[in-house]
């Protein structure tokens, strides 16, 4: 692994992300229309469905942005790059992109959440933490699961197909950890959640990374 | 493995189990006791409701109420209504051992036909005047010197009752379903590292025959369900978990369904059947550790062992599980071996 | 599409009979519910003959190409 050519790979994504400033926009939209309906049709948002909306918005928000970091581009530029870059390179740069873009997009929906219902959350350490390793897994599975829908048939339908059922566990310890973090539920055992969400994150990481050269040639 | 013998044995031990696994009766239990509750220094007689006893038959009926290891009391009297249903009376003492205001005593009967059964907890006894602290009305003789019943039964659980068999099959169902898509996922591994067209085609018929067996254990799980819960999907974490890896390896179906590229699909179903595996591994086996479950061997027990599974049903559950899974490489096998001739036709014709 | 038509009819033979709350159907639940490993038995066997029906189909269709080839 090559920590210059990841920074390349980087900067690269970041600065066509900012080219096409609508599909920024877009997703940012999204994210606020969905917050907006939410808040219209529940008027009063209490903190079990705070919960359990801000994590539904974040994925599916999320799988629309994370769709296209394979799929925007075009075959040929692939052969290019292939010729360019190392395949662990490419894919640590690509996660580490989406995982910084989930990241911005959860801030962005938390704080309009934040605007239309208030913020309920307590215990901000265990939030913020477990946010941040979940939101890491979540990237991982969409990274990986955008490879191999790109590689398929290049649709977004067979990538929402492939990644929600695969990030259901995570969503589910997600669930977990927010709601203690809320205190809707004491669990002094909280933690062990949080490590198994780092176990995950681990394993699917070296997972990915085992198994993406092998699609890379493809 | 293009051997017959395992085939047939597979059928045989899937034969002997359906035969023991229907024929061996379940253990004499009691269904229940009423009234519930009783008070110190009563005379009360309590009727019980058996399973699978024979009251009438035995000659002689003995009964007990233990309030723990030390003290019990033995019936007075022993009144035969049926077969299944009996008066026992018992004249409870006014003065307990123990100084909680209620006690709850454990029912034991035995008689020489049906063998010794409990029933935990069965009368909870109210003591009028828990200050004297005497034990000297429960020192009761007998107990300890149970009747001695030849023969292999299954143990009574009070909701499960017959669908205690179940466990050959329905439980049996998950575990052969987990060693066919371990195959599976094997086969996956060793296309990525040679290339080889015969790995994928064994890889994707385990994975499809282990997810037929882990539908039917999602059916059979539900007719379970309804009939000792009445529900027929209940909020037990395992059987959530379960579905979610349906879900996955559906999502596995439709990719491999998708594709009409061989070599593209081979690369990439084996490639998104090794992640659901490994998203797999923590889901099934920890997640479900973390909260009440209806399943046994949760808070940090093993699954297997402990009273749920006795001796007597190992007897049966272990070979189910083996006959399940030369059952499903049977059937997988049919399957390669289809594949492999429609590979061999496409060729020709090309 | 057969694959989910009969993943249908396998879970309404099994589900059917339960769904009726009914005097007639307190059988399924007498002596001692063992009917419900009737019924468990009974789903896994239907799903297998299911499949055994669709290879034979399957195979019977590649038998007929190769026999036309021919």
């Amino acid at each position: 692994m090559n920590i210059t050519k990841v920074k390349d790979i980087f900067i690269k994504e970041l600065s066509i992300e900012f080219r096409q400033k609508f599909a920024l926009g877009g997703i940012f939209l999204f994210a606020t229309t969905v917050v907006f309906i939410v808040y219209k049709s529940f008027n009063n948002i209490n903190p079990r469905e705070w919960t359990i909306l801000i994590w539904i918005i974040m994925l599916f928000a999320g799988l629309n942005a994370i769709v296209k970091s394979f799929l925007q581009e075009k075959k040929e530029t692939y052969l290019y790059y292939y010729t360019l870059f190392d395949p662990i390179d490419l894919i640590v740069a690509k996660l580490l992109y989406n995982f910084m873009f989930l990241c911005v997009l959860f801030l962005i929906i938390l704080g309009v959440m934040f605007i239309f219902t208030g913020f309920p959350v307590k215990d901000y350490g265990l939030f913020f933490m477990g946010s941040g390793l979940g939101i890491f897994g979540i990237s991982i599975v969409f990274t990986f699961v955008s490879v191999i829908s790109a590689a398929d048939s290049g649709s977004s339908t067979m990538m929402s197909i492939l990644a929600l059922p695969l990030v259901l566990p995570i969503v589910l310890l997600l669930l977990k950890i927010t709601t203690v973090s809320v205190r809707l539920l004491v669990d002094t055992a909280i933690m062990d959640d949080v490590m198994m969400l780092i176990g995950v994150d681990f394993i699917l990481l070296g997972a990915m990374l085992l198994l993406f050269p092998g699609l890379w040639r493809s | 493995m293009n051997g017959f013998w395992w085939k047939i044995g597979g059928a045989l031990i899937f034969l002997y189990v359906l035969i023991g696994g229907l024929v061996i009766p379940i253990k004499p239990g009691i269904t229940s006791v009423t009234p519930s509750n009783a008070k110190s220094g009563e005379e009360m007689s309590f009727n019980v409701v058996g399973y699978n006893t024979h009251f009438l038959a035995a000659t002689k009926v003995r009964a007990w109420l233990k309030l723990d290891s030390i003290h019990a009391i033995s019936a007075k009297e022993i009144q035969k209504i049926t077969e299944n249903e009996a008066k026992f009376t018992f004249s409870i003492p006014a003065n307990f051992p123990v100084k909680e205001a209620v006690q709850p005593l454990s029912l034991i009967v035995d008689n020489d036909v049906d063998g010794v059964f409990v029933q935990p907890n069965a009368i909870f006894a109210t003591v009028a005047d828990s200050s004297t602290i005497s034990g000297e009305a429960w020192k009761s003789s007998g107990i300890g010197q149970f009747s001695v019943v030849k023969g292999i039964k299954f143990p009574y659980r009070n909701i499960l009752n017959e669908t205690i068999r179940n466990t050959f099959f329905h439980i049996a169902l998950w575990f052969a379903m987990f060693i066919l898509l371990i195959v599976g996922v094997y086969h996956a591994v060793r296309f990525m590292n040679t290339g080889d067209m015969i790995h994928d085609i064994k890889s994707a018929s385990f994975n499809k025959i282990g997810i037929m067996y882990g539908v039917f254990g999602l059916i059979t799980g539900s007719v379970w369900a309804k009939f000792t819960w009445d529900t027929f999907w209940t909020s037990d974490v395992k059987l959530n978990m379960t579905a979610i890896a349906m879900l996955i390896y559906l999502a596995y179906l439709v990719l491999r369904g998708s594709s009409s590229d061989h070599d593209r699909r081979a690369k990439l179903s084996a490639s998104y059947s090794i992640f659901a595996f490994v998203a797999l591994i923590p889901l099934v086996f920890i997640i479900p550790r973390m909260t009440d479950s209806l399943h046994p061997g949760n808070g940090g027990n093993p699954a297997l062992g402990g009273e749920d599974l006795d001796n007597t049903l190992r007897l049966f559950f272990y070979p189910s599980i083996i006959a399940m899974a030369l059952l499903g490489t049977w059937m997988s096998q049919l399957l390669i071996r289809y594949e492999k001739l429609k590979e061999k036709v496409l060729l020709k014709n090309q | 599409m057969k694959k989910f038509l009969s993943l249908t009819f396998i879970s309404l033979c099994a589900v059917l009979p339960l769904m009726a709350q009914g005097d007639s159907l307190d059988f399924l639940r007498s002596t001692g519910k063992i009917y419900s490993v009737v019924i468990v038995i009974a789903v896994i066997f239907i799903g297998i003959t299911i499949l055994l029906y669709r290879l034979d189909r399957k195979l019977t269709k590649l038998e007929n190409q190769i026999k036309n080839e021919q």
